[in-house]
C-alpha cells in the first residue's frame, strides 16, 4: 500500500480546479436565486490517471467538461492545466459522436494539429501518429479512408488520435464509447486504459455505464442533481497490461460496483 | 428497367406524328416530326442553329460562373458576421422577388442589346440563389465540429478554411444545380426581348412567321442544353462530395 501512495505523490497534477462554480442564468446578480449547475466545484486530476464522473442525465456532467476544457467562463473559481513544453494550451476532447471532417481522409484528419499548429507539431509526428496507431490497433490503410468508410469503433479511436497528436496532457471524454457495441467497447477502453497509463496522460471520463467506470477509473466520482461531486471512491483495478476484462475479474470489482451502486441510487432518488 | 426510359419519348412522338399526318392544318399549328427533322438538318447546315446554341450557352454560362461563385464568396463570408448577414437579408429578399422579366428591359437599356446584357440578366437571376443557399450551408456546419475545432484552439479564419467552406460545399452545388434553370432562363429573357443571335432570338422570330417546326428545335435545343450542363453539374458533384458516397 505504501509504494502506491508514494509513485502516486510523484505524479504531476495535470488538471487542478479550485472552487469552481458555473451558471448558465445569464445575470447571476441576485445570488439568491440564482440556479447554479455546480458551485465550489474542486477537482484534481494527476497523470496516468483515469477519473470517472457518473450521475443522473441532466446534472452537469457535460457542463463541467466544457468548462474545463474552456467553452464556457465559470463565473468564479480557477481551473489550472499543466501542458507539454511549447505545446500551448492543449485538451483533447472526445464527444459520444465523433467529430471528424467528413470530407477528408483519415490522414487529413490526423493531420490537423500540424495544420492549426504548424511549427512544433511537425517534428516527430510521423512516429507519434505510428505509436498511436499502434496502441489503438489501427491498420495503415485506413489512413486513406473517408470517416464514412469506417466503423463506429474505427471512428471514436481515429478522433481520439486526432486529439492526440495536439500531444494534451488532459483528455475529456463525455461517454465515448456509449454509442459502441459491446465487444467494441471493451476493447476500446482497454486501448484507452493503456494509452493513458503508458503515456501518462491524465483523463475525465464521464459515463453512464458504471461497469465501465470500475473497471476503468483511478477514481469515481458520483455527482449528485446540485452538481457536487458528492462521493468519491479510490479504485484501481487497472493491472499493468490495462485490460479492462481482467479489472472486470477481480473480486474486487463486484464489490466496488456495488457500493457505488446504492450511493448512487440514492443520489439520483433524491 | 434503363431500357424503359425513352419509351414514353417514343409513344409521344408516335402519337405526334399519327395526329398530323396527312392533315396540313394541323401540321401548320403542330408541325410534325418530319419538318422539325428536316428544319434541324437544315439548320445545322447553315450553321444558324450552332451559333445561336452557342451564344445562349456563352451567355448563361458566363452569368452562371459570375453569379454562382460571387454569390457563394458574399454567403458564405456572411459566417464572420451576423450582422451584416441580418442587413444584408431584406436586401437579398427584395433582390428574390423581383422577377427578372420585369428588370430585363432596364438591364438591356443599360447594357445594350448584345451578349453582356444577357449575362448581366443570367448573373442576376443567379446570384441570390447562391448567396442564400451558401449562407444557409455556413450555418449549418455540424456542432460538434465548431465546438472540437474551439477546444483546439483554431482561429476563426482557421475555422473558415478547413471547417465552414468544405462544409457548406453541398448548399453551393446545390445552389449549382437551381442556378442552371435560371442562368437559361436569364439569357433567353434577355434574348426574347431584345437581340440578334440566339435561342430566344431564333425562337421569336420563328414564331412571328408561325414557323413552328423552327420553333420546336429551338426549344429542344434549349433542353438539351440544360440536360448537359445539369450532367456537368452532377459529374462535379458526384467528384466533390465523393467522401459521401465512398
Ligand atoms: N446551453 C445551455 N443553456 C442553458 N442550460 C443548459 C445548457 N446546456 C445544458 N443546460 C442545462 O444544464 C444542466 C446540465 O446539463 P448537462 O451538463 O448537459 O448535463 P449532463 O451532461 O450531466 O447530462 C441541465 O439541466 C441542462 O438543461
Ligand atoms: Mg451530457
Amino acid at each position: 500500500m505504501a509504494t502506491t501512495l508514494g509513485s502516486k505523490l510523484e505524479n504531476k497534477t495535470i488538471l487542478s480546479a479550485a472552487k469552481v462554480s458555473f451558471t448558465y442564468d445569464p445575470q447571476p446578480g441576485d445570488k439568491s436565486a440564482v440556479e447554479w449547475t455546480f458551485r465550489d466545484l474542486s477537482l484534481q486530476v494527476r497523470e496516468a490517471e483515469i477519473v470517472c464522473i457518473v450521475g443522473a442525465s441532466g446534472c452537469g456532467k457535460t457542463t463541467l467538461l466544457n468548462v474545463i476544457a474552456g467553452l464556457l467562463k465559470p463565473q468564479s473559481g480557477s481551473i489550472t492545466i499543466a501542458s507539454a513544453e511549447n505545446r500551448g494550451r492543449a485538451i483533447g476532447y472526445i464527444f459520444q459522436q465523433d467529430a471528424l471532417l467528413p470530407w477528408r481522409t483519415v490522414r487529413a484528419n490526423l493531420a490537423l494539429a500540424e495544420e492549426l499548429r504548424g511549427g512544433v507539431f511537425k517534428r516527430g509526428s510521423k512516429e507519434r501518429l505510428a505509436r498511436y496507431m499502434d496502441t489503438f490497433n489501427l491498420k495503415e490503410q485506413i489512413l486513406d479512408q473517408f470517416p464514412a468508410q469506417l466503423s463506429g469503433g474505427m471512428r471514436q479511436r481515429v478522433s481520439i488520435i486526432q486529439s492526440l497528436m495536439f500531444d494534451p496532457q488532459l483528455l475529456l471524454l463525455d461517454e465515448p464509447f456509449s454509442a459502441l457495441d459491446f465487444y467494441t467497447k471493451l476493447r476500446l477502453e482497454s486501448e484507452f486504459c493503456r494509452l493513458v497509463k503508458e503515456q501518462r496522460k491524465a483523463a475525465i471520463l464521464v459515463t453512464h455505464d458504471l461497469d465501465e467506470a470500475v473497471a476503468m477509473a483511478n477514481r469515481v466520482y458520483i455527482m449528485d442533481l446540485n452538481g457536487n461531486l458528492s462521493h468519491e471512491f479510490e479504485i484501481d483495478l487497472q493491472q499493468n497490461d490495462g485490460s479492462v476484462e481482467a479489472a472486470r475479474g477481480t473480486p474486487q470489482f463486484a464489490q466496488y460496483y456495488s457500493a457505488i451502486w446504492s450511493e448512487l441510487k440514492s443520489v439520483i432518488a433524491n | 428497367m434503363s431500357m424503359l426510359y425513352p419509351l414514353p419519348a417514343i409513344v409521344l412522338l408516335i402519337a405526334w406524328y399519327i395526329f398530323t399526318a396527312s392533315d396540313p392544318k394541323r401540321q401548320f399549328v403542330f408541325s410534325s416530326p418530319q419538318k422539325v427533322f428536316d428544319t434541324l438538318v437544315h439548320l445545322l447546315s447553315s450553321g444558324a442553329l450552332v451559333r445561336d446554341a452557342a451564344t445562349t450557352t456563352f451567355e448563361a454560362l458566363a452569368g452562371f460562373i459570375l453569379g454562382t461563385t460571387s454569390g457563394a464568396l458574399i454567403g458564405l463570408t456572411f459566417w464572420y458576421s451576423r450582422t451584416v448577414a441580418k442587413i444584408a437579408q431584406p436586401y437579398i429578399s427584395a433582390l428574390a422577388s423581383v422577377p427578372i422579366f420585369a428588370i430585363a428591359p432596364m438591364i438591356i437599356v443599360w447594357f445594350g442589346i448584345g451578349v453582356m446584357s444577357k449575362i448581366m440578366l443570367a448573373f442576376l437571376s443567379t446570384v441570390v440563389v447562391a448567396i442564400v443557399q451558401s449562407y444557409q450551408g455556413s450555418m449549418s456546419v455540424e456542432p460538434r465540429i465548431l465546438k472540437l475545432m474551439q477546444v483546439l484552439g483554431a482561429s476563426r479564419n482557421q475555422v473558415f478554411r478547413i471547417v465552414v467552406v468544405p462544409s457548406s460545399l453541398i448548399w453551393v452545388i446545390n445552389a449549382m444545380k437551381l442556378n442552371i434553370g435560371l442562368a437559361l432562363l436569364g439569357a433567353f429573357i434577355g434574348e426574347f426581348i431584345s437581340s440578334e443571335q440566339g435561342l430566344g432570338y431564333m425562337i421569336v422570330k420563328a414564331s412571328g412567321l408561325y414557323d413552328m417546326a423552327t420553333v420546336l428545335v429551338g426549344v429542344f435545343t434549349l433542353i438539351c442544353i440544360a440536360l448537359f450542363l445539369t450532367m456537368i453539374v452532377g459529374k462535379l458533384e458526384a467528384w466533390l462530395l465523393r467522401w459521401k458516397h465512398a
